[in-house]
Formats: C-alpha cells, structure tokens, sequence
C-alpha cells in the first residue's frame, strides 16, 4: 500500500504539504485529482513547478486519477494524494481506488458551511459525502499537519 | 495535539509550582547553591510591562510584518528583555540559547508547534532575573513555549467573530468599516491575552523559579543544565529535516568539524563566509544548472499540446496588459498603499474560519475605492476579497498582485466574473504559500538565525570556548539578524507584489520554469548546512562524566580517549541520531519528555557522593552521574578556555 497519505485539501499542494507532510511521510511523488486543475493549462503548470526539486507532481482528472492511483496504489514509491473536495475522493473509490484512510487537511469556510474543527469546514453536501465514504469503509479523519493526532469524522459529526 | 503540547507545558510549570510550594525537607534538598555566584535582578512592574508590551509587538502587525520574523525569535526577544532589565549582553546569549530548540520552527495554515515568542520574551526574563545560565534557561523556556500556544490558539478562535462584524460592514459598502474590523478587534483582543499573562509571569514567574528549584535536590538540577545541552539537539535534528538532504549533507559536517578543531575559536561568520564560497562552487560543479525535473522538456511540451484549453479572455486578462488609456487607472501610490496594508495587516485578525480572509479584504480597500464607485460594486468587491484565504504573506503576493490587475481590468470592462478571480486567488495562494513557506520559514530564517545565534553565543571575547557556559553574549548577533531578514523578507515581498500586478500568471510560470528558487534553496542548502553544522558544535553539549583508572592514571572516558580521536563526537552522535528519530516518525514532543528524562535520570549520583555542585565549573572536581554538566569530569582545562 504505498499511497501514503490520501488528503482533501482545498488550497492543494501549499506550506503544510510541502513543508511538513511531505517530509514527515518521506513521500517521493504528489498526484493531485482535481477536474478544474487538469484542465487548465496555467494551474496545472503552476502546481506541477510549485513542489520541491526531485518531487514529481502529476495532475489528472478524475478519470484519468483513478487509473493512476490504482497503478500507484499496487507500486512500491510513497505517494501522497490530493483532491479539493470529498466528492472527487468519492469518486476515486467508487471507480476501485483502495483508500483506507482519507484524512481531511483543509477545507475552508464559505457562505452555509458548517465548522467542524479549526480551519475546516463542510457543506451539508461535502458531510453527505464523507459520511458515505465512512460507509463504505474508508475511514475519515482530521489532521492538519503530520504532528497533530488524527480527529475521527465520527467524533465530531452529531448528526450521523 | 496543541491541547496535548499545551498540557505538557502545563505539566512543567505545574512540577516547579508544586516544587516551590514543597517544605525543603521533603525533598531533601540543598540550600540555596544554585543563586550562589550568580547575579540576581529584581523585575520591577515597569520592567515587566516592557515585556509585555514586547511580546504583544511580536506576534501584532505594527512593526511592517516583520513581527514575526524578529520580536518573535527569541534570539531577538532575549536582546530586548536584556536592554530592559539592563544586561543586553546577557539576555542576548540567553536568547540565542533558547532559540536553538527553536530553529526548525514553522508556523503553516494556522498551526502552531509551541509558541517561541511566549519561551523567548518569559525565559529570557525568568532566565536572567534568576542569574541562570543558558543551558538551564534552555529547558525552562521550552515548558513555557509549549504552555504559550494556549494564547494563539485562544486568539485564533474568537477571531473568526470579529470576520462576520466585517461581513456586516461589507453589507452596508463600507470600505473603512471593514478595514477597522481587520484590525481593531483583533488586536485589542490580542494585547488583552499576551499582555496579562506576560506581565505576571514577568513579576512574580523568576521568584516562583528560583524557589523551586531551590527545592529540588541538586543533581536534578543538575540534570536541567544538562538537558539545556541536549535539547538544542531536537531544533537543529528538526531544521535538518529541511536541508540535510542529498549532496549537501556533507557540508554539515564540514561545518561542524570547523568549528570543533578550532576549540570554536572561529567566527560563525567567518564559516558562513565560506559557505557562501561552497555553495557558490557547488552550484557551478557538483550540480550543473538547470536541470531540474519539473521543468523537464516533456512536461513543458506536455503542457504546451494543451494551450488551447485555456479560456481566451481569461488568458489575456492576467498576462498584464495595460488598461485602456481612457478607464480607470490605479497608481503607484495605490498599489504601494495595498501592499503596505497587506504586509502590515496581513495577520492583524487572524482566524480558524478565515485565516488571512479579512486582511486581504484590508489590503485591497485602496484599489476598491479607487475602481469602484457605486455602493453595489463596492459591497460585491468587499464580499469577493472576504472570503477565507491564506498564503505565505511574502512570496504568496504574486496572488495579490494578480488580482489586483484583474480587478483592474474588470472595472474597465473586461470580460472577468467572480469565477476568474476565486479560480486564481484558490488556485495560487496553496503552490505560492508551498514555495514561499519553504523559501522563507525553512530556508531564509533559519540560516540567518543561526548565523546571529553564532555571532550572539560565539567568541566575543576571542578566547573562550563558546560553550553555554562560558561565553560571553555578543548583541550584535541580534541586531544583524533582524537587519538581514527585514531586508530579505521585504525584498521578496515587495518584488512579488509588483511583479504580479504587472506580469501577473508570466511572472509566475517564468519564475518558476526559470529554475532560480531551485538554485536558491540549492545554494541556501549547503550554506545553512555549514552553519547549522558550527551551530551543533557550540550549542549541543554531552560530557560523559564516568572515569576509569589506567595504569594508575584517573581517565575520563570522553576527554582521554573519544574527543581527541574526534572532538565533539559523541555530540554529533546524537544530533545525527535525532535525526534519524525524526525521519523514522518519532514525534519531536517524544523525544523532548525522553530527552529531559534521561538528562536528569543521568545527573543522579549513582557512583556515590561525588562533588555535586551546580555551579561547579572547576575541572577537578567531579560527579559521580553519568553526564556532567558543563564539561567532561577530570579534564585539565583546554589551554584556550582558561578564564
């Protein structure tokens, strides 16, 4: 099982991944799946540049992230994972990614969010997701940066 | 976890309290050896409201954003808490020590690992009043570090209240309603929550010290001076998970082999003189320019077969094209008062819910009242910049700078909707902050600390071993630093705001595919290895203090047979093996509770009486523990350490 670290992440690759995940998980290689970055040029050159020297970025959508990550997944090389948001995790999952642990990094706040914990927040939409991920057996979690202690979804979400 | 860090603070304050509060019998302990030969300063309520005030100043917005970068270190903490209780000197070197643990500090998207202004501005204060030495200011510090995030986190919370009052003023169009509630709330707030602790700590927290260790039995106090010597092992191993990679590992060793063989009688910026010569000879030989594998030509073909995918307008939007002659244009001075409210206000309000949110509403209340005029455009403008945001304040302006330019041309009428605008703010502030985060709290800082924590801790005298004990603080270590990384952290910031408004998305992939941050974090690389190398060999001391007889002769294990093989090596020993710990996942909270136990479970006599005083620095005498503090037991002084 060699992805690592699979994150939802609005903000994508930025300070804590590079500077704190990536060296705590001595990942060699970040795969991000976001539809809106695949598909456009500039974003995805940006992300791809914005890693350290000899980590390898690649950007796919989400089709093209599923294959990737199934291939990643059976490899030996450490890989952290990025998605902006639940659904594109869900996605990957339904399409046969072996996610056993989602770890939500950084969901910001907006207008009819709810806050769960520090800097994250979800949509009623992003919860109904997650908690259908939790159904399906991957489990969710908290945790910002590589040193603070996982926060189970289940903990804080009354309404399940 | 941050409740977690906060309840071991807590811990090591709640042990010295109850310690204090202990009859000295219980414990069997000393009378009163620790204050002997040492100088003792009363904090006066003036004096501790100086620091206060100080601490309040290091984490506020008023010093141009710098804040952070200087007040904050605690090297530069200890200078100021010197200056005010009247020994900059002093405080200086009780700063640099107490900053070490410190160096691989990084606080990223609101997280906070302990709070080293708090260890900085209370430790250098308790350290100095209680006439202590470095090493033992190294350890107390650090409980306080950890008990301090309680402030920020505290802070971080109810911030997010005073976003919605700016939502409510962005409601009405009112520009200078939300710029208020930027800043005034947060930072009365802020003052309230650093000052009140600070002070109290300032007057009553050297007085509640001093008794509790006069409690404690001696050779657990020895065991504190001790672990001032291993702690700074745990900083440098966790500022090497940065730098001590691939082929600049070596030139840690370089760095610290320079420093060992000369008994430290070499100049931390005579080492960084020749790092800069290093890196400068390894980027031309060892690792040829540029070849980079993210700006690999099958990427760059990759991304240009898809060119097209991108949206006309939008591309013509952001490449910097001037506005029509006829629109409205912003000038000079708008874009210089935008970036001097970001840099000053960046983190004025500072919340869970926003993070930078409200300070980018703030820095861009020039260009609003300048492109738009009628109260809807106004409040659609506030209400777009308002939402949550956050990147690395100095690189990360490349993002401001861009949308600047859009806002521009939208108000002239270009085709940009709300979409383009979000789309670049969420799509850049992550990669910038990534870049940024690692240029500036991973690379730059912590170089130029090190490099003032060897100018405030080495050789000021040119004679003495720069040991903790026995050096004498040179300020000028603080005051270069915080010259160095004003110049540099501003630098950046203001190239990347104006470079951004002007060239916007081409400034961007141009900097980038050019390859100059690589060969920057490159060349900083080998410099910051050299000087972090020197940095372990003054601040990291292990003294085994066990003897054994040889032919007749009373030998110390370390001075007779390891340090003339390989001076300082069981001390790169360990700072090697923490490293390793840390890459291995070992929690750095870990190996600080491990590393304070086995410090003080090593200062216990197991070898009978022995000669325990704490401020025994003579050579002759001996403990019979494991580690000694100060130097190795039984070793004549070397010729260059003579008083």
């Amino acid at each position: 099982m060699s992805l690592r670290l699979v994150r939802i992440d609005d903000r994508l690759i930025h300070g804590q991944v590079v500077a704190v995940w990536l060296r705590a998980l001595g990942a060699r290689r970040i795969v991000i799946v976001d539809d809106a970055s695949a598909h456009d040029e500039f974003l995805r050159e940006v992300l791809t540049l914005a890693a350290p020297q000899g980590v390898p970025v690649e950007v796919h959508d989400v089709a093209g992230g599923a294959v990737r990550c199934i291939e990643l997944a059976a490899a030996q090389e450490p890989v952290i994972v990025l998605a902006r948001s639940p659904r594109t995790i869900l996605s990957l999952r339904r399409a046969g990614v072996p996610i056993e642990v989602v770890d939500v990094g950084g969901m910001g706040s907006g207008p009819g969010r709810k806050r769960l914990h520090r800097t994250i927040s979800v949509s009623p939409d992003e919860l109904r997701e997650l908690r259908e991920l939790e159904r399906l057996g991957t489990r969710v979690q908290i945790q910002i940066v590589a040193d603070d202690r996982p926060i189970p979804l289940r903990s804080l979400d009354s309404g399940q | 976890m941050r409740r977690k860090y906060a309840a071991v603070g807590a811990c090591l304050a709640l042990v010295l309290v109850l310690a204090a509060a202990m009859p000295g019998a219980v414990l069997g302990a000393s009378s009163g050896a620790v204050a002997t030969g040492t100088r003792q300063i009363t904090v006066g309520a003036w004096q501790a409201a100086l620091i206060a005030i100080g601490y309040y100043l290091a984490n506020s917005p008023w010093l141009f954003g710098l804040a952070f970068f200087t007040l904050y270190r605690p090297l530069v903490a200890g200078f100021f808490v010197g200056l005010i209780l009247g020994d900059p000197a002093q405080g200086t070197l009780i700063g640099a020590a107490i900053n070490v643990p410190y160096l691989g500090f990084i606080s990223a998207g609101g997280t906070l690992p302990a709070d080293a202004g708090f260890a900085g501005w209370v430790g250098t204060t308790v350290a100095l009043a209680s006439g202590f030495d470095p090493a033992k200011a190294v350890t107390i510090a650090f409980g306080l570090g950890l008990l301090g995030t309680i402030i920020f986190y505290g802070r971080m919370a109810i911030d997010s209240v005073f976003a919605h009052w700016a939502d409510a003023r962005a409601e009405k169009a009112d520009i200078a309603g939300v710029a208020l509630m930027n800043w005034l709330p947060g930072q009365l707030l802020l003052f309230v929550i650093s000052f009140v602790p600070v002070f109290l700590f300032a007057l009553n927290g050297p007085t509640y010290v001093q008794d509790a260790l006069n409690r404690l039995p001696l050779w657990t106090v020895n065991g504190l001076v001790i672990a001032g010597g291993i702690l700074p092992a745990i900083g440098i191993a966790l500022n090497m998970r940065f730098i001590f990679r691939g082929s600049a590992v070596p030139y840690f060793f370089i760095g610290f082999i320079l420093m060992t063989t000369t008994h430290g009688s070499i100049s931390l910026v005579v080492v960084a003189a020749i790092g800069l010569a290093l890196a400068y000879l390894h980027l031309s030989f060892v690792r040829p320019f540029p070849t980079s594998p993210a700006t690999s030509p099958a990427i760059a073909a990759e991304a240009a077969a898809t060119t097209g995918a991108a949206e006309p307008s939008d591309a013509g939007a952001t490449t910097g094209a001037p506005a029509p002659a006829q629109g409205i244009r912003l000038t000079r001075g708008d874009l210089l008062k935008s970036w001097a409210l970001w840099t000053f206000f960046a983190h004025a309000n500072y919340s869970y819910e926003r993070l930078q949110g409200t300070g980018f509403a703030h820095a861009m209340t020039p260009i609003i009242r300048r492109l738009y005029t009628t109260p809807e455009d106004i409040r659609a403008a506030l209400q777009r910049h308002l939402v949550f945001f956050n990147t690395e304040p100095n690189f990360g302006n490349v993002v401001h700078g861009t949308v600047i330019a859009m806002e521009e041309q939208r108000a002239n009428g270009a085709a940009i909707d709300d979409d383009a605008i979000n789309s670049v703010k969420s799509g850049l502030m992550g990669p910038m902050a990534g870049i940024g985060d690692t240029l500036s709290q991973s690379t730059i800082t912590p170089i130029l600390l090190a490099l003032g924590i060897g100018i405030a801790g080495g050789t000021a005298s040119g004679t003495a071993v720069p040991t903790l004990s026995g050096a004498t603080g040179n300020p000028l270590g603080a005051i270069i630093y915080m010259v160095l990384v004003s110049i540099v952290i501003v630098t950046i910031g203001y190239t990347a705001w104006m470079q951004g408004y002007a060239r916007g998305r081409s400034f961007v992939t141009e900097i980038l595919r050019s390859g100059t941050i690589d060969r920057v974090l490159i060349g900083a690389g080998v410099l910051g290895n050299i000087v972090l190398g020197a940095l372990a060999a003054n601040f990291v001391v292990v003294n085994l203090a066990p003897t054994v007889t040889i032919a007749g002769a009373r030998m110390n294990l370390q001075a007779a047979i390891i340090d003339p093989l390989f001076p300082g090596a069981l001390a790169l020993g360990l700072v090697v093996m923490t490293w390793w710990l840390l890459r291995r996942r070992v929690s750095p909270l870990a190996l600080l509770a491990v590393y304070l136990v086995f410090s003080i479970v090593a200062a216990y006599p197991f070898f009978g009486p022995g000669q325990a005083n704490a401020n025994d620095y003579s050579y002759g005498a001996c403990t019979s523990s494991i580690l000694h503090q100060y130097s190795p037991c039984g070793t004549p002084p070397a010729p260059s350490a003579l008083p």
